[in-house]
């Protein structure tokens, strides 16, 4: 038992891996450690998540723009009546107030003389 | 013989196509004072550009996450109590639905939009004055698109208030609408 140990033992220690096995255990990290933060980066920028990030560079003056989460939640369970529905329509006039502006993200701020690169 | 003629008949055809298409190349082709004018204003445009892409960042933040929350958290909370007190919410449902769909198109439409606009502040309007102008073009156009988007959401807001009054007015025996 203690020949085929020794002889396993042997065999590895020749494997060309093995005399560089702190050198694979460096490579071998760091390719993983990129392989990660590849999908990491790849799904920050793929899902949208990097749209909602406000905090990469240049866009530290608007931060304070940015309105603390708190919305009041209307309760999914409970009996329904015209008060119910009432006080529904209270909260969600309230609610949909923060989002009355149509005119966001109007084409008039690119315009080409709006930029000054209009043809003269 | 007659195969020929028809060949030769078809690729003139094509020939006028062709210049017919590069004519109107041409006549799309900017001009040397446009290009100088660009160049002469290009620090200014493209501050103007960095404002407008900084300036958009909280404002698609906050708004998005209003109007999620107003899908999650009150439409989605009406139409399953109505459905737990075994009413028919079936228009309610439908119309949340739908600016769920508005919603995900917002989203969709602004983050195309956010990267075509971080392309062109990294544009050197100096050095390839063109570029810039083509690409403030489709930015333009996807803005635009950003905005139909909002419009969009709005009405379906606007919708569901309707519906849910409707649902009041219909199924609860109020008449003052």
């Amino acid at each position: 038992m203690d020949n085929i140990n020794e002889s396993h033992d042997s065999a590895l220690v020749k494997a060309p891996w093995y005399r560089h096995r702190l050198l694979v255990l460096v490579v071998g990290s760091i390719t993983i450690a990129l392989t990660l933060v590849s999908i990491a980066l790849a799904l920050y920028a793929s899902g949208g998540t990097a749209q909602l990030d406000i905090s990469r560079p240049g866009y530290k003056s608007v931060q304070d723009k940015v309105e603390p989460t708190s919305f009041e939640s209307f309760s999914p369970t409970g009996e329904v009546d015209e008060g119910v529905i009432d006080e529904f329509l209270d909260l969600y006039d309230k609610q949909t107030k923060r989002v009355n502006s149509t005119d966001a993200f109007s084409e008039s701020a690119l315009a080409d003389n709006a930029l000054g690169i209009d043809a003269p | 013989m007659k195969l020929i003629i028809n060949s030769f008949v078809a690729c003139m055809a094509f020939v006028v196509f062709l210049s017919a298409v590069s004519v109107y190349a041409q006549s799309s082709i900017m001009t040397d004072s446009h290009i100088a004018k660009i160049k002469t204003n290009c620090t200014l445009a493209l501050g103007i550009v960095g404002r407008i892409h900084v300036n958009d960042a909280p404002q698609f933040i906050n708004s998005n996450q209003t109007y999620y929350s107003i899908g999650d958290k009150l439409m989605a909370h009406l139409n399953s109590r109505l459905t737990l007190n075994k009413y028919d919410a079936s228009k309610l449902v439908k119309t949340a639905s739908d600016y769920n769909v508005a919603l995900s198109k917002f989203r969709s439409v602004y983050k195309t939009y956010e990267e075509t606009m971080s392309e062109l502040v990294r544009t050197d309007c100096l050095r390839a004055p063109v570029t810039f102008y083509d690409k403030v073009a489709t930015a333009r156009e996807q803005r635009v698109k950003v905005h139909d988007a909002v419009v969009r959401l709005h009405q379906l807001l606007k919708q569901y208030r309707v519906d849910v009054k409707t649902f009041k007015a219909e199924k609860l025996g109020d008449s003052n609408g």
